[in-house]
């Protein structure tokens, strides 16, 4: 398995409009779809998300990779989908959850603020790999919080 | 061969089966079924069973597909009979309905091809002239797909197509015919009041989305792949109320749309046809003007500001039509480079250039321009050998002139052939320079001898400071690169001044002499040379026109 493996980071504008709570529940139902969908093929990664944008590491099997990202680039709910990274990696970063929601609580709208700062508020000046270094260390986060 | 029979009584109960039927419909106990329960005892629907019993208490004829539980079409006719009681005939269909959607099917995206659009266009506008909703027509060509397919490999691409045809499917709705044309050619048929979509309205916002997704990065085999689409629409009745029309209005709006910078959508407008003949016709009379010797050049001096003297002459293209009088380069020279015609057309100025320099009683130079097309066929520096040979023309006199444009694609390959060029003794100018894109690389990449300054940064020299120093920049550079300056469209004593105090070699315009005819340019260079510095030509005014250069 372990031989096809692959990593793919994009983030893309975020086009769902409308209030903070219809916003959330239409993110936490992709989020959902995306579990279910994802777990079946072996795919496994983070999702970031703000009012701003989406921004999202895949891992797993090229093929599965592939089709994953190809549906995403089908949802209209977002649009001008930068892939910042495709390449082939020797073990995944995310291991253990099909997908984390990184980006609900106030506290990670404080650290995103930060990353945003640090780029100069351009997440397409941010390289792939620094991208999903800082993806891996929120939704890390996020799963100590939620064991804790 | 016997045709499959089945007879029922006058209340629809079957008294006789033939064997043909009965092997058809594989169902041995035929006999004694009512009518009704006949399709279901063969695996088919009930429906079909209900119709037939319908028709039979009508005493009526009837004609229906009754599809079978092996999946096999089975085409079902009612007929009375004068004796009372009605005869049931039976013919297998099915792989007649299949082939026939599979010939409407292309095989690659398993979209329908374009005989499968056009049936489709042409129920969906008899439904449309029935019902007065209007309908769209939207032509699609991908665009930088051909590079992909290139470097990449067919299989490669064939997967590229495969997921535009997804995105196409999934963008559209149900009811839309989406289909494959061929090559990546593709377009969508939008019909139907279905969802109360109002037309334009529902046609550009299809468009919209469609640049938008289809534009998005795909990923196939590994490899990040970016294609464009662009889009034309057409609208019936607007445009059109039949096939062909509607089809070629769409294509002149996608054809535009591509003319106007890809990765966009165009709709179709009546002035396009319009555009479009008049570029046909100006097409035809092009293709064979060479034939009837209708160009002819006109040579414009090229002055040493030190000296004042004419070094020689740039050739330039005119086209003088019976009909339409002269037409401006800018005009057809685009026309010729986009059909191919500026091969033969750019080797003739050169033969007809170095066949008069060759008679002058000096050796002054002589310039020709190239067109990047003419690097295309690999036959350049060959075509510039046999000439110098048939004309006699010392090859140091001749000097092409050639733009950025020539360089951007394929630069190697342009590089080994201005080489080539180099080889045979010929000189070789940048033209237009400052007005590309990445200049200094080029004149990095190759020793030109001449830099020729564009005329837009000499007018704008009086009023525009920046212009002065870009002039000046290009001067000096040239100086410390070895190459002469040519400011080009100098057209007022004040710009002439200017050009000399910027230290520019030479100069070429309006002011020290406008393009002329053959013989008078061979006779300027019979008077003796002047040794004063330049002056205005005493000259009638200028006619902007003119200085387009080809």
């Amino acid at each position: 398995m372990s031989r096809d493996l692959c990593r793919l980071v994009y983030y893309s504008r975020n086009r769902v409009a409308g209030a903070p709570t219809a916003m959330d529940e239409t993110i936490r139902g992709i989020l959902a779809v995306s579990r279910v969908n994802n777990a079946r093929v072996g795919v496994t990664g983070a999702l970031m998300f703000n009012a701003g944008c989406f921004a999202q590491v895949l891992e797993g099997p090229s093929e599965a990779v592939e089709t994953t990202f190809e549906r995403i680039q089908q949802d209209e709910r977002h649009g001008e989908v930068s892939l910042l990274a495709l390449e082939p990696v020797e073990e995944r970063l995310f291991t253990d959850w099909s997908m984390a929601y990184v980006g609900a609580s106030q506290a990670d709208a404080a650290r995103y603020g930060d990353m945003a700062g640090e780029s100069g508020f351009d997440l397409s000046r941010m390289t792939g790999d620094k991208l999903c270094a800082v993806l891996h260390g929120l939704a890390l986060e996020e799963e100590a919080a939620a064991a804790a | 061969m016997a045709a499959a029979l089945v007879l029922l009584d006058a209340g629809g109960t079957v008294t006789f089966a033939n064997a043909r039927a009965a092997a058809l419909l594989g169902c041995a106990e035929l006999v004694g079924l009512p009518i009704r329960s006949l399709p279901a005892a063969c695996g088919g629907a009930e429906p079909e069973g209900a119709a037939l019993a319908e028709a039979v208490r009508a005493g009526r004829s009837l004609r229906l597909h009754l599809a079978l539980g092996d999946e096999r079409l089975v085409e079902t006719a009612l007929t009375p009979l004068s004796t009372g009681g009605f005869a049931l005939t039976f013919e297998d269909v099915t792989e007649h309905i299949r082939g026939a959607a599979l010939a409407r099917q292309e095989p690659l995206t398993g979209l329908c091809n374009r005989v499968g659009l056009h049936d489709h266009l042409h129920a969906a506008l008899a439904e449309a002239a029935r019902t007065g909703a209007p309908l769209a027509v939207l032509m699609l060509d991908l665009d930088r797909f051909k590079s992909v397919n290139d470097t990449l490999g067919h299989p490669v691409g064939d997967a590229l197509l495969r997921k535009v045809a997804e995105r196409l499917r999934r963008a559209t709705r149900r009811e839309d015919v989406v289909a494959r044309l061929g090559g990546d050619e593709f377009a969508i048929l939008q019909a139907g009041a279905h969802g109360g979509a109002a037309q334009p309205e529902a046609a550009e916002a299809l468009a919209r989305r469609l640049v938008d997704l289809v534009g998005r990065t795909y990923v196939v085999d590994g490899h990040m792949l970016n294609v464009g689409v662009s889009v034309g629409v057409a609208l019936s009745p607007a445009d059109g109320a039949d096939a062909d029309d509607l089809l070629k209005h769409a294509d002149l709006a996608l054809y535009r749309a591509k003319a106007e910078g890809r990765g966009t959508y165009r709709f179709f407008e009546p002035a396009m046809n319009a555009q479009m003949q008049a570029r046909r016709s100006l097409e035809i009379d092009l293709r064979r003007a060479l034939a009837l010797k209708q160009f002819e050049l006109a040579f414009q001096p090229q002055i040493q500001l030190e000296t004042g003297a004419v070094v020689g002459f740039e050739a330039l293209l005119r086209w003088n039509h019976p009909e339409r009088g002269p037409v401006s380069p800018a005009l057809f020279i685009p026309l010729a480079e986009e059909i191919g015609l500026i091969v033969g057309i750019g080797e003739w100025a050169l033969r007809a250039a170095c066949r008069e320099a060759a008679g002058w009683t000096q050796a002054a130079s002589i310039a020709v321009n190239l067109s990047p097309v003419q690097f295309r066929g690999g036959r350049l520096v060959e075509t510039v050998m046999n000439v110098l040979a048939q004309t006699g023309l010392d090859p140091a006199r001749l000097e092409l002139e050639i733009t950025e444009g020539a360089l951007l694609e394929n630069t190697d390959g342009v590089l080994a052939v201005l080489n080539g060029l180099r080889a045979l003794g010929v000189r070789i100018s940048m033209d237009d320079f400052g007005t590309g894109y990445s200049s200094l690389s080029y004149l990095q990449k190759f020793p030109f001898d001449k830099i020729k300054i564009d005329q837009s940064f000499v007018r704008g020299m009086e009023d525009n400071a920046e212009c002065g120093a870009i002039v000046r920049a290009i001067a000096r550079l040239g100086a410390s690169l070895g190459m002469r300056t040519t400011a080009e469209g100098v057209e007022t004593p004040d710009q002439l001044a200017a050009i000399r105090a910027e230290g520019c070699t030479e100069v070429q315009g309006y002011l020290t002499g406008r393009p002329m005819p053959a013989a008078q340019a061979a006779a300027l260079l019979c008077r003796p040379v002047a040794q004063t510095p330049v002056r205005p030509a005493t000259l009638p005014p200028a006619r902007p026109a003119d200085t387009l250069t080809a």
